[in-house]
């Protein structure tokens, strides 16, 4: 029999601990979004957002990011992932890094607890990027997904570096440009290098299967990856040099790079033979209207950075991505892919002897959908409290949020805790 | 698919007992069975199938599962599935039943 993609998947013992720590991590961060509500309305540059950004963007959406890609990159390049241990190895690493830090911002602890949380950070990224590359380098594919995918683990490498130089510079101050400045660069890095590009290499190859869409025109994705890369580093060179034109000539080409890639899922969007939808799925798409308007007050903070108001739409800004993009997506996405790796694990063995459940029927379909509910309700009130600096709109917010998160962790467990269901095979 | 005999056609009826777990649409409506060679001389039977997508996460699993079933239909006959990606599958592969599932019509 011909070799095919899923038979180079690893073992789902790897990508487990992935789910179930970014399915904590995410719930504690909504909890810390209800307890602190004035981290949202007070300047962004504050402790307590730090560490609720950090815990994000870390503890929940890298690690399960880190575990998807451990499982979805031997499908997408065809071929075996290069070593489960080291992929364990940056498991650890991350999580423990990802906490510290959470710690360490909140404590606003500039000293040796911050680089030793910075260098747990930099070793899981290390392993991570080594293990990505070593896996490519055995593929024969060379796709666009690919170059997608491991120039996002480049730009992850560049964040993680600078976000280390930057944290040695709060203390040491020996960098010219001023504190905010460098954190743009950090952020962009980040949101644009590192989790933007990857999603669309993944997504790009996920999102059409999922749909059932063929014959796609992969052109745009190539018109994407260029506009974003060449974007990103003239907007680290523009950050520098600080002229208006710069800076608006790299946000007209990394938006462009958006708009190039939501072209490419409204083509396999039209194009799909599955027109039903799942709930996943339906958070998925709702999850690009979020970038579509992070991409429209970008514009409005390139205009206006000098107005009083700036502050609070950069935070529905980064909110808009982190929360209402990324999380989201996430959030979809998980149960198009855990229930499956659970169910091989589960049942592979099984095959033709007993009478399996579907890989759908290991979740609360009924739970899943009020985790969508309440996900909106908690990110609307999220966005108005902070446009209108109102803390018990943040404080619902959260509220809402949490119990979302509380829905989708009980989800994802029960996925990941589910046992066998031995039934003679009927039919 | 060329005309199949009659335990060919008893082999590819049975193949609707094969669902794609993502799909929930059994693999003959899914369009995705090519060809069936039922060899009593040789005691094999030969399923020649696709997959919507080479990347498919559960391609192995639908291989398995068609190849179980099948097995336990005809105990002494070897049962092998020959995985082909020519002619790509595509829409125009569904049937009615298959399109309806799918929202499609």
């Amino acid at each position: 029999m011909q070799q095919i993609a899923s038979q180079n998947a690893p073992s789902a013992n790897i990508v487990i601990p992935h789910f179930a720590f970014g399915s904590l991590a995410w719930l504690t961060a909504t909890l810390l979004i209800a307890f602190s509500p004035d981290a949202f309305t007070a300047h962004y540059f504050n402790p307590k957002l730090l560490a609720i950004t950090h815990l994000l963007v870390l503890g929940w959406i890298s690690m399960i990011i880190f575990g998807a890609l451990y499982q979805l990159i031997p499908v997408i390049l065809d071929v075996k992932l290069f070593s489960e241990k080291l992929a364990l190895f940056s498991f650890f690493t991350l999580a423990a890094g990802s906490l510290l830090l959470c710690f360490t911002f909140w404590n606003f602890l500039l000293g040796s607890t911050l680089h030793l949380a910075s260098t747990l950070i930099i070793t899981a990224v290390l392993s991570f990027a080594f293990n990505l590359f070593k896996t490519a380098r055995n593929s024969q594919n060379k796709s666009i997904e690919r170059d997608f995918i491991l120039t996002s683990v480049l730009w992850l490498l560049f964040t993680v570096l600078a976000g280390f130089t930057f944290a040695l510079n709060l203390k040491y101050a020996f960098l010219k440009p001023e504190h905010l400045k460098l954190l743009r660069i950090h952020a962009h890095a980040g949101l644009a290098g590192w989790f933007l590009q990857l999603i669309i290499g993944v997504g790009s190859r996920l999102l059409p299967m999922f749909m059932v869409a063929h014959n796609l025109n992969k052109k745009k994705l190539k018109t994407a990856y260029y506009c974003i890369n060449i974007g990103l580093v003239l907007s680290i060179s523009s950050f520098y040099l600080n002229t208006i034109l710069d800076i608006i000539f790299t946000a007209v080409l990394l938006i462009s790079g958006v708009f190039y890639f939501l072209l490419y899922l409204k083509e396999a969007y039209t194009k799909r033979v599955k027109k039903n939808l799942d709930t996943g799925m339906k958070q998925s798409v709702l999850s690009f209207a979020s970038l579509l308007l992070a991409c429209v007050i970008s514009f409005i903070l390139l205009f206006f950075s000098h107005e009083g108001y700036s502050p609070r739409l950069a935070i529905a800004y980064g909110s808009l991505i982190i929360i209402g993009f990324i999380s989201s997506l996430i959030l979809g996405q998980s149960f198009k892919t855990l229930p499956f790796i659970i169910w091989l694990k589960v049942y592979k063995k099984l095959i033709g002897k007993i009478k399996m459940p579907l890989p759908k029927e290991l979740y609360s379909e009924k739970l899943l959908n009020l985790q969508l509910y309440l996900f909106f309700a908690g990110f609307f009130h999220l966005l108005l409290g902070i446009i209108l600096c109102h803390q018990i709109l943040v404080t619902m917010a959260g509220a809402l949020l949490s119990v979302s998160a509380l829905l989708y962790t009980l989800n994802t467990f029960k996925i990941i805790l589910h046992k066998p269901q031995h039934h003679e095979k009927t039919k | 698919m060329r005309k199949l005999n009659k335990e060919e056609q008893h082999i590819f009826e049975l193949l609707r007992g094969v669902i794609d777990p993502e799909l929930m649409v059994n693999i003959v409506d899914l369009g995705l069975v090519y060809d069936i060679r039922h060899k009593p001389a040789e005691e094999k039977i030969e399923i020649e199938m696709t997959l919507t997508s080479p990347g498919c996460p559960m391609g192995d699993v639908i291989i398995e599962d068609a190849k179980h079933l099948i097995e336990n239909h005809f105990r002494n006959f070897k049962v092998e599935i020959l995985l082909v990606w020519e002619p790509a599958w595509n829409r125009d592969l569904l049937s009615e039943a298959g399109k309806k599932a799918l929202g499609s019509i």
